[in-house]
């Protein structure tokens, strides 16, 4: 009861007053993806820790971050559940009541809409989702090589395939006229790039002027196709529509987060560690303590991110336009890695050369070096 | 055989290279998909209603409908709009837009489409005009010659010729009802766009009357090409025995412009009809107006949410969440989480090839003492960041031990992520400019654009070829070493060993018999 009083005082405090709370979960939930967006009424049945929450797939809530990390959903709630929570672990989540959770998911709404608000608040979960998902309607291009690194997804990919060792021997020349192959396939494909720089650079150029947006001034290919078959991008039109409702969605979101925070934060009562919930008044003091607290923690971050941002990442609108140049960090990785391969040819010819010196009656003059 | 050379079970290179040969050839796929695409774009564009390939100027009988009564009313609207264009151009003559103005309003008031009025009228337009007529066809090639507005203004105003049965239309009626689900859309848009020409065309007048400056004649011709055609167009539609609806003029705010696009150009000669190419449009197009609202309510959402920051309360609130959850968690955690883990190794890693390039650039000569003096320093100093990111990977490294000790677990279970499905929620580093900007990437010339493709394939393929070199290395020469103590001449394995590991495949060493005389 007294809890219950201290909850709705908090919450008096908050813009919003009695309504907030549903307000915040309904905004919370349609800025959700659609794939993983929980039925508003899911968050109250948690709070009470209702079997139901769990049943009707709360977990289903957690594997939003399938969205991110593009995994396929695992069927069973057994699988869901593990990935759940090892993703969980990898982020630093240390409830141990939560990781001691049945894996039949029976149980343990509560643990979940904890586990579940944490992860929101610690990585900035919805931003995430938002910018994960963005529709992409320009002519995309990136400059760094994290996502599309082949040798990441490949590496991983030939970890697998060791374990299915080739049955036969292999003759050398089979791969020689692999790696020829490659050679082959990567030249073609860099032909293949080039004359799509030409061909979108047309297409930049021709469609000048015509964007609304005059940041950008040309269209994309995809919109320049959007004119020519409007009838074909009806589904992008409605994409479009859904992710600006999203965010409106996020906006709203934004306004009643501290209700929903406190709201899960009273929730919390940990039997060994219950300390008394603060009165109003010392709530107060306290919020003020830890805003300038924060205010200083955000100024050393700041500072840390100025470090951290070392280069361009992710994916980005391709855009024509009279501007600086992006291309010298591209060309100091090339020569970097140009320098690393031959450190790594060198090495093999020396040991080569010690090899040969083993050959009874052959002398090897290695090639011309160009 | 002697000399074919055996390299035992080398799975794990086949198995890359085989995984390499795949990624690139899907690669491949994409972009053969995009350039098809951009090529569709950069080349003729058909017009959504079908292209007549009779030569139309024969009256055909069958006119399969009749305008609706609504229809002729709008027309009749539009007529005398036209009209009234026609008048304010004439007190005008010298300037081309109201002239242009006043040609695209006829051509969208013609409702009793193709006739010759229609036809001629588009002809100094040019453009594929629906009527493929040698007339048209030297009409066109006549305006496309002088590209003046003059030409056209000589030519008779527009005109209300009956009908000469459209035989454009008509012949292309079959094309149309053949496209049934597009018939509505098609008839739709050329009512809207019949109906927004009037408003556009007098738009037109409007604007030309007080702007007496003189714009680009080719750009006007071609806006008002555009609508001129469209209509014609449109008008073209209707007739094509597609069964008059009755939309609601209301449909006109839709998509005002949704046919702009189909407006032909001045086809320099060119015979075809009803293509037109982006080249020849330029910047005349417009996107639909429902996507240009969805795309600007879009953008300033983005833009809101990007700036939204949280106010103190709401910061206040969430840190003093996230320390209470702290305090429920297991004392025992280590101190960084994984993800910290691979977030600072990330930092360190960039710190090392930070590092390494200054080192490089301090071992270049050292002339004279003060420069020498200066390389000591710098070379003091790069040391200390080295024993500080040395000690930050101790700790890390610590970190990730008592990871394995306290969830012991994680090495077991195979649904365990592996950093590299949980890479895109730590892709916060891939997903970091700012999250919430709109990220765009500005290029200044074709050429910046040619490089910084080329560039990026070679750093993925570099990166490619250094793992690939890792692991021949790893696979290859323990082979050859172990061929040593055989007689049977391991030349050949030798060669193409060499070739592969130091050549890159591409030369090869040469083998020369050491025959000593005895």
């Amino acid at each position: 009861q007294a809890r219950r009083h201290q909850r709705a005082a908090a919450c008096g405090m908050w813009p919003g007053r009695a309504g907030a709370l549903p307000a915040a979960i309904g905004a919370l939930c349609r800025a959700l993806p659609p794939g993983s967006r929980p039925a508003p009424e899911t968050f109250r049945l948690a709070k009470f820790n209702r079997p139901e929450a769990v049943r009707a797939g709360e977990w289903h809530l957690l594997p939003s971050k399938n969205h991110l990390a593009n995994q396929p959903m695992s069927i069973s709630v057994q699988g869901r559940i593990l990935f759940v929570k090892s993703v969980l672990r990898y982020h630093g989540y240390g409830r141990p009541e939560f990781y001691q959770l049945p894996s039949d998911g029976s149980q343990g709404s509560r643990e979940l809409l904890l586990a579940f608000s944490w992860l929101l608040n610690r990585i900035n979960l919805l931003e995430q989702l938002l910018t994960a998902n963005r529709v992409k309607i320009g002519d995309e291009a990136s400059v760094c090589t994290c996502e599309d690194n082949l040798s990441n997804s490949w590496k991983d990919r030939t970890e697998i395939a060791l374990e299915r060792p080739l049955k036969r021997d292999v003759d050398v020349r089979y791969l020689q006229w692999l790696n020829g192959r490659l050679r082959f396939k990567w030249r073609s494909l860099h032909v293949d790039r080039q004359e799509q720089c030409k061909l979108l650079h047309k297409i930049h150029s021709y469609t000048s002027g015509c964007h609304m947006d005059q940041t950008i001034g040309h269209f994309s290919v995809t919109e320049t196709d959007l004119i020519r078959q409007p009838d074909s991008y009806k589904q992008l039109l409605q994409l479009l529509e859904s992710e600006t409702s999203r965010l409106e969605a996020f906006l709203e979101w934004k306004q009643l987060e501290p209700v929903y925070c406190l709201t899960v934060f009273f929730s919390l009562q940990v039997k060994s560690r219950e300390r008394t919930l603060p009165d109003e008044r010392e709530f107060c003091a306290a919020v003020r303590t830890i805003t300038e607290a924060v205010k200083l923690k955000l100024s050393d971050l700041k500072y840390h991110c100025a470090h951290k941002k070392n280069g361009m990442h992710g994916s980005y609108r391709l855009v024509f336009k009279d501007k600086r140049s992006v291309i010298s960090k591209l060309q100091m990785e090339e020569a970097t890695l140009k320098r690393e391969l031959k450190r790594l040819q060198e090495e093999c010819r020396h040991k080569l050369d010690e090899i040969a010196e083993g050959l009874v009656g052959v002398i090897c003059i290695p090639p011309i070096k160009r | 055989m002697k000399g074919k050379p055996n390299c035992g079970s080398i799975s794990r290179l086949v198995s890359i290279l085989s995984q390499a040969l795949e990624d690139c050839a899907e690669q491949k796929k994409k972009l053969e998909y995009n350039l098809t695409l951009c090529r569709a774009l950069l080349g003729d564009w058909k017009v959504q209603t079908p292209e007549s390939p009779k030569p139309e100027n024969s009256p055909k009988g069958d006119q399969e409908s009749e305008p609706s009564p609504k229809e002729l009313e709008d027309l009749e609207l539009l007529n005398r709009a036209l009209e009234k264009a026609l008048r304010v151009r004439k007190s005008t003559p010298r300037n081309p837009l109201e002239a242009l103005g006043a040609a695209e309003g006829k051509k969208a008031a013609e409702k009793k489409p193709a006739t010759s009025a229609v036809r001629t009228q588009q002809a100094p337009l040019s453009k594929e005009s629906v009527p493929k007529t040698i007339k048209v066809t030297s009409v066109c090639k006549k305006a496309a010659s002088s590209k003046k507005l003059s030409a056209y203004m000589l030519k008779a105003p527009y005109r209300t010729d009956p009908v000469k049965a459209p035989t454009s239309q008509s012949s292309r009626a079959p094309k149309v009802a053949g496209k049934s689900s597009t018939k509505g859309a098609a008839l739709q848009q050329a009512r809207k766009t019949v109906l927004t020409a009037s408003v556009s065309q007098q738009e037109f007048c409007a604007a030309a009357e007080p702007s007496g400056s003189p714009r680009s004649p080719l750009q006007q011709s071609s806006s008002s090409f555009g609508g001129s055609a469209s209509g014609e167009n449109s008008v073209a539609v209707i007739l094509q025995g597609v069964d008059p609806e009755n939309d609601c003029p209301g449909s006109l705010a839709k998509s005002p412009v949704t046919q702009s696009h189909t407006a032909g150009d001045i086809p320099m000669g060119s015979i075809t009809a009803r293509t037109f190419t982006l080249q020849e449009k330029r910047s005349l197009l417009k996107l639909p107006l429902p996507y240009r609202k969805a795309y600007s309510r879009n953008s300033r959402l983005w833009e809101k949410c990007h700036l939204c920051q949280s106010s103190s309360a709401t910061a206040a609130a969430r840190s003093r969440f996230l320390e209470r959850m702290q305090a429920t968690f297991c004392s025992s955690a280590p101190a960084f989480s994984p993800a910290e883990i691979e977030e600072e190794m990330i930092v360190l890693r960039d710190a090392h090839s930070l590092l390494s390039q200054y080192m490089e650039a301090e071992t270049t000569g050292h002339p004279t003492w003060e420069r020498e003096y200066e390389c000591l320093l710098t070379l003091e100093g790069l040391q200390d960041a080295a024993s500080q990111c040395l000690h930050k990977l101790q700790l890390l490294r610590a970190a990730a031990e008592s990871q394995m000790v306290v969830h012991p677990a994680d090495c077991v279970h195979s649904v365990e992520p592996s950093a590299a499905d949980c890479a895109p929620i730590r892709g916060r580093r891939c997903g970091d400019t700012g999250v919430l900007a709109t990220p765009l990437l500005f290029y200044s010339s074709f050429q910046e654009l040619r490089d910084m493709a080329a560039l990026k394939l070679q750093v993925v393929m570099l990166h490619q070829q250094i793992d690939i070199q890792k692991v021949l290395i790893a696979e290859l020469l323990p082979i050859l070493e172990s061929w040593l103590p055989r007689d049977d001449s391991p030349s050949h394995l030798y060669r193409a060993v060499y070739t592969q590991l130091c050549e890159g495949g591409e030369r090869f060493p040469v083998l020369m018999n050491d025959e000593l005389p005895d």
